[in-house]
C-alpha cells in the first residue's frame, strides 16, 4: 500500500489477521484519517466478529475485569517509578517473560500505561556490570543509573532465590531478594545513593560480587 | 433504530472519546467474546487474559485507534484482540503448536459440550458452502494465523489472487453467518 492509496482488500486481510505487523500499522494509520476505509474495515470486522461469535465461548476469569478497571483508572505518571527497571528489562530483551514473576506485575501494568514514555526511557543512559562467576553456572549482572538512582539486578539461569546485599564500610546491608521466575530472577532497587559494591547471597554465603563504577 | 454497540450507541461516542466508563462498559458487554477470541488463538487461560488486557490497554492509550466510521465497538475490539493474539503466537514462534492445535479444532467442537452447538455448526457449515478456492485461504488465515504472503506461497497462487479470494470469502462468510443470526446481538 503506497501513501495516498486507499486500503482496499487490506481491510479484510487486516480483520482476519492475515497482515504482518508493518502492513497492519499502515492500515491503522490510513483509517485514522479516512472515513471510507474506516467503514470498509468496520464491515470486515463485523464479519470476523460473527465468526468469533460462532465459535466456542469461554468465560473470562473474574480477576481480568479488575485488571482492566485498574488499568483504566491508573493515574498517569505512575509508570515513572518503575521506568528504569522496565527500560533495563527492555534493553536486555527480558520482556515480557520476566513480567510473569508476580513482583513485576505492577511494572508490567505501568509500562502498558505509556509505551511511548517507556520508549524514551529505554534510551536513558545506564551502566552495566557483571557479577563474578557463580559455581552453579548462572550469570548475574547489574544495570544501574549513572547517578545511582536505580539498580536492576538480573540473574540468568537462576535456580533459587538469591539475596542482594550492599557491601560498605565493612558492613552488609540487605536490599532484597531476587526470586527466579522461569530461569530469570530480577530485583529492582530504586535508591538515592551510589552503591560501589553489591553481593549476591545464598543464605549467609556470598556467591558473587560486583564492583560498580560511576 | 438504535443498535446496541453500533454507531448510534452512546457507547461508541464514549469509546471514541476514550472515556473510562465506555471502556468498562465495553468490557462488561463484550468481555466473554473478547476472552474467547483470545483463548481460541492462544489456547490457555493466562495468555488469553493477558492478551485481552494488553489489547484494551493498547486501544486505551492510543488517541485515534477507534473512530466512529469503524462502526460497532464490539467488532473493532474483537479484531484488536485477535490481532494481538496472533502477534503473540508469531513473536513467540509458536506457530507449529498453534497450527497443530487449531487443525484439531473441528474434533474439539464435537467433543466439547460447552457452547451452542448450532452456533458452532454454523461456522463450519458456512465455511463449507464457500467455493474451495475461497475457503482454503480463509481457513489458513483464520485457523492458522498465516499471513497473506505465506498463504500465497503455500497455495502457489499469485498474491493478488489470494488477497481477493480472502476478501470475497470473508464477506460471503460474514453475510451467511449474520443471515442466520436474526437481529444483531451486541450483548
Ligand atoms: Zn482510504
Amino acid at each position: 500500500m503506497s501513501s495516498g492509496e486507499h486500503i482496499g482488500e487490506l481491510a479484510e486481510l487486516y480483520a482476519i489477521g492475515a497482515l504482518g505487523e508493518s502492513e497492519r500499522r499502515d492500515v491503522e494509520r490510513h483509517v485514522a484519517g479516512c472515513t471510507a476505509c474506516g467503514q470498509r474495515l468496520g464491515e470486515a470486522e463485523d464479519d470476523v466478529a460473527a465468526m468469533e461469535a460462532a465459535r466456542l465461548q469461554h468465560d473470562p476469569p473474574e480477576q481480568l475485569q479488575r485488571r482492566v478497571r485498574a488499568m483504566l483508572h491508573r493515574p498517569a505518571g505512575q509508570w515513572s517509578r518503575y521506568a528504569p527497571a522496565v527500560a533495563a528489562a527492555l534493553i536486555l530483551g527480558l520482556l515480557p517473560s520476566a513480567f510473569f514473576w508476580e513482583q513485576n506485575r505492577t511494572m508490567h501494568a505501568a509500562m502498558e500505561a505509556d509505551s511511548a514514555a517507556i520508549g524514551r526511557v529505554a534510551s536513558t543512559p545506564h551502566r552495566s556490570v557483571a557479577f563474578s562467576q557463580m559455581s552453579d553456572g548462572s550469570a548475574a549482572s547489574v544495570m544501574y543509573g549513572p547517578d545511582g538512582s536505580w539498580y536492576v539486578v538480573l540473574v540468568r539461569g537462576a535456580s533459587r532465590a538469591l539475596s542482594v546485599a550492599w557491601m560498605h564500610d565493612g558492613q552488609r546491608t540487605m536490599l532484597g531478594t531476587a526470586t527466579p521466575h522461569g530461569d530469570v530472577a530480577m530485583l529492582y532497587l530504586p535508591k538515592s545513593h551510589r552503591m560501589n559494591q553489591l553481593a549476591l547471597m545464598d543464605g549467609d554465603r556470598v556467591v558473587a560480587q560486583a564492583q560498580l563504577a560511576y | 433504530m438504535i443498535e446496541p454497540g453500533g454507531v448510534d450507541d452512546p457507547l461508541a461516542d464514549g469509546f471514541a472519546a476514550r472515556e473510562p466508563w465506555a471502556f468498562e462498559e465495553a468490557y462488561r458487554r463484550f468481555g466473554p467474546l473478547l476472552y474467547s477470541t483470545a483463548y481460541n488463538v492462544l489456547g490457555n487461560a493466562e495468555d488469553a487474559a493477558d492478551c485481552v488486557h494488553d489489547a484494551l490497554a493498547r486501544v486505551w492509550r492510543s488517541s485515534n485507534a477507534y473512530t466512529k466510521a469503524r462502526g460497532a465497538v464490539r467488532s473493532f475490539l474483537t479484531v484488536c484482540v485477535r490481532n494481538e493474539a496472533i502477534s503473540r503466537t508469531r513473536s513467540q514462534a509458536r506457530r507449529t503448536r498453534l497450527s497443530e492445535r487449531l487443525a484439531a479444532e473441528p474434533q474439539e467442537y464435537e467433543e466439547l459440550g460447552a457452547g451452542d452447538p448450532i452456533e458452532r455448526d454454523r461456522l463450519r457449515a458456512a465455511l463449507s458452502r464457500l467455493p474451495p478456492e475461497q475457503s482454503e485461504p480463509l481457513r489458513l488465515a483464520y485457523f492458522q494465523g498465516k499471513t497473506h504472503t505465506e498463504i500465497a506461497a503455500e497455495l502457489e497462487t499469485p498474491l493478488g489472487t489470494i488477497k481477493s479470494r480472502i476478501a470475497q470469502g470473508l464477506r460471503k462468510l460474514g453475510a451467511a453467518l449474520r443471515d442466520g443470526e436474526g437481529p444483531r446481538r451486541y450483548e
